[in-house]
C-alpha cells in the first residue's frame, strides 16, 4: 500500500512537468494547427540558456530562472521569425514538416556549441523533501512539480485574463477574422512561439535537474507526444490531465511491471495507453467538442 | 472619402477577379454595391481592407485611396489603426469559442486607450440583446445575434469607414430590417458605409448611391433612387419588371449595352 501511494505521488509530480511540456505543444497547435516536433531541442536550448545564467554567471536561482525564460522566449521568437513566419497562409502540414528539419538543425547546433558531453546540473534549492512515515518524495521532484504548476498557472492567467490572451485565442480560432478586426496575426504567432518556448524551458530545467544536461536530454521532450494526443491536441486542460495520466502510467509500470523482467517497458507503456485512448476517443480525452449550431 | 481607381486583382497569379474597378464612396454616405455571385464584391472589399495577402491575391494595377493617401499595400492592422477603416466579413465573423464580451475585447485589441469599457456599453446600447448574453459563447447564439455582435465588434475598432459584406446573409427579413436600421443610424452619426448586398431592394432603400458589379467591372452606377428605377437593375437584381420570358435576343441586347458602359 505504501508502495502504491509512493508510486502514485511520484507519477503525479512528474506528470505535472509532462503537462507543461504538453502545453508547449498545445498553444502552438491551437494557434497554427502545426505540431512542433522540435520540442526536445527547445527543451535543451531552454535548459542551456538557464545553465549559462545560473552556473556560468552565478546568478541567484530566482533571478537566473526568469532571465533564462526570457532568453528562451526570445530564442523561440527568433526561430519562429526565421522558419515559420515565411509559411503564414500555407498549410499547417508544411509548418509541421519544417519543425522536423528544425529539430535536426537545432540538435546539431547545440552539439556544435556546447559539445556532446554531459553538464552536471544540480540546483541547490531549499530542501523540500517530503517524508511521511515510509513515504519519501525527493526534493528535486517536489520542486519540479511545484514550479511546473506555478508556470502552468501563469500561462493560464496570461491566456484567459489578459488582452494578449484574448487575442491569441481569437487568432487560434480564425486568422482571417482576427486580422479583419485589427489583430496582428503574425505578431500573435510570434508571441505564441515565445510562450511555448518558455513553458518548455521550465519543464526542461526541471527535467535536467533530475540528472545531467546534454544535447540528448531532448529525448525527454518526446513524452509530450502521448501527453497531447491523450489529452486532446487543442485542449489546455487536456494537456495537464494527459500529463498526469502519462506520469502515473509511467510510474505504475516502472514499479509493478518492469520488475517482472520487462526492462524499458515504462517508455512504451504511455504509447500503448495512447492507442487505447485513440480507439475510444479519436480526438483525445478533451479534444474540442466542435460547436454545432442546430 | 474612399476611392478605388481602376483596380485589378488576381488570385494565385492567374485567376483574374477584378478587371479594372473604379468606384467612389463619398464621406458620410451609404454606398451600396450589388452584383451576382462571383462578380468580385468580396474581393473588392478584401482588397480595400488589406486582407488579400491571406487569400493569396495580388493587386496588379490600380490604386485605393482614403482621402488623398493611398492605402494600397498596407496590411489590415495598419489600415484599421491609421485610417479607421474596418471590414466586417461575410457570414458573421465572430469568434465562436469566445464569449460575447471577449469577442468585443478582442476586436478592441488594436487600441490602447482606456475607453474600451465605455465603447462596450455603447455597443450594448445599440444591441440591448447582447448585454444579457455577454458571458455566453458566441457560437451558441443565434444568427441575428451573431451579426449584431459582428457589427458591435467593428464598432470597437472606432471606425470612420465600415465595409459590410452581406450583413443580411441567412437572416430573417425582420432581423435584416433591424440591422439595416442600425446601419442607417451609424451613418447618421457620421460614419461612411460601404454595403455589399444580394438583398438589393433593401440595401438600395437605405443607400445614397450604388453601383452594380459584374465580372469584375462596374457596369452601372448612380444614385440609389436612379438604380431602383433602372430597368435592367429592376429586371436582373430586383426580380421585378418584365414577367414574361425574355427572348435570347433581349439578353444579348443587355450584354451588348453592358460592354459599352
Amino acid at each position: 500500500m505504501v508502495d502504491l501511494i509512493q508510486t502514485l505521488g511520484a507519477g503525479l509530480l512528474i506528470g505535472i512537468v509532462y503537462g507543461l511540456l504538453g502545453l508547449g505543444i498545445v498553444v502552438i497547435f491551437r494557434a497554427s494547427e502545426a505540431f512542433n516536433f522540435a520540442i526536445g531541442e527547445f527543451l535543451v536550448i531552454g535548459s542551456f540558456l538557464f545553465y549559462i545564467f545560473f552556473f556560468d554567471l552565478h546568478l541567484p536561482f530566482f533571478l537566473a530562472l526568469p532571465l533564462g525564460l526570457v532568453a528562451s522566449g526570445a530564442a523561440g521568437a527568433l526561430i519562429e521569425r526565421l522558419s515559420i513566419k515565411p509559411l503564414l497562409g500555407r498549410s499547417a502540414l508544411s509548418m509541421t514538416i519544417i519543425t522536423l528539419g528544425l529539430a535536426s538543425m537545432l540538435r546539431a547546433s547545440v552539439q556544435l556549441i556546447f559539445g556532446a558531453h554531459s553538464y552536471s546540473f544540480f540546483l541547490e534549492l531549499p530542501d523540500l523533501s517530503l517524508e511521511l512515515g515510509n513515504l519519501l518524495f525527493p526534493s528535486e521532484r517536489v520542486w519540479a512539480g511545484l514550479l511546473s504548476i506555478i508556470a502552468f498557472g501563469f500561462i493560464l492567467f496570461f491566456l484567459f485574463r489578459t488582452r494578449w490572451g484574448v487575442a491569441i485565442r481569437a487568432t487560434s480560432e480564425s486568422q482571417s477574422k482576427a486580422m479583419a478586426f485589427g489583430i496582428d496575426a503574425r505578431f500573435i504567432l510570434l508571441m505564441v512561439w515565445a510562450l511555448s518556448a518558455m513553458s518548455i524551458a521550465v519543464a526542461g530545467v526541471m527535467i535536467s535537474n533530475f540528472g545531467a544536461l546534454s544535447y540528448m536530454t531532448g529525448i525527454a521532450g518526446l513524452r509530450a507526444i502521448p501527453v497531447v494526443l491523450i489529452g486532446g491536441m487543442d485542449s489546455i486542460g487536456g494537456a495537464l490531465i494527459g500529463g498526469l495520466i502519462v506520469g502515473l502510467c509511467e510510474a505504475l509500470v516502472g514499479s509493478y511491471i518492469e520488475p517482472l523482467g520487462l526492462v524499458g517497458f515504462k517508455d512504451v507503456a504511455p504509447y500503448l495507453l495512447l492507442l487505447i485512448v485513440l480507439f475510444i476517443r479519436p480526438y483525445g480525452l478533451f479534444g474540442t467538442v466542435r460547436i454545432e449550431r442546430v | 472619402m474612399l476611392s478605388v481607381e481602376n483596380l485589378r486583382v488576381v488570385y494565385h497569379d492567374v485567376i483574374s477577379i477584378l478587371n479594372g474597378v473604379s468606384f467612389k464612396a463619398p464621406g458620410g454616405e451609404i454606398s451600396v454595391i450589388i452584383g451576382a455571385n462571383g462578380a468580385g464584391k468580396t474581393t473588392l472589399l478584401r482588397a480595400i481592407s488589406g486582407m488579400l495577402d491571406l487569400y493569396d491575391g495580388d493587386v496588379i494595377e490600380g490604386d485605393i485611396k482614403v482621402g488623398d493617401s493611398s492605402i494600397l499595400g498596407l496590411d489590415s492592422t495598419d489600415i484599421i489603426r491609421k485610417y479607421g477603416l474596418t471590414y466586417v466579413m461575410e457570414d458573421r465573423p465572430v469568434f465562436w469559442y469566445l464569449t460575447i464580451e471577449e469577442n468585443l475585447a478582442a476586436a478592441a485589441y488594436s487600441r490602447w486607450d482606456g475607453a474600451v469599457k465605455m465603447d462596450m456599453e455603447k455597443v450594448f446600447g445599440y444591441f440591448p440583446v447582447l448585454r444579457n448574453l455577454r458571458s455566453q459563447k458566441a457560437g451558441y447564439t443565434s444568427g441575428g445575434e451573431q451579426q449584431m455582435l459582428a457589427i458591435g465588434m467593428s464598432l470597437m475598432t472606432r471606425p470612420k469607414i465600415i465595409l459590410f459584406d452581406e450583413p443580411s446573409l441567412g437572416l430573417a427579413p425582420l432581423i435584416t430590417e433591424e440591422l439595416f436600421r442600425i446601419i442607417q443610424q451609424l451613418n447618421r452619426e457620421g460614419m461612411t458605409i460601404v454595403l455589399v448586398e444580394q438583398n438589393a431592394h433593401a440595401a438600395l432603400g437605405i443607400g445614397h448611391r450604388g453601383c452594380v458589379l459584374e465580372n469584375g467591372r462596374v457596369v452601372l452606377e448612380g444614385s440609389a433612387e436612379a438604380l431602383l428605377e433602372n430597368e435592367d437593375v429592376r429586371e436582373f437584381y430586383l426580380g421585378a419588371g418584365a414577367k414574361q420570358r425574355r427572348s435570347y435576343q433581349d439578353a444579348k441586347r443587355y450584354k451588348r449595352r453592358k460592354r459599352w458602359l
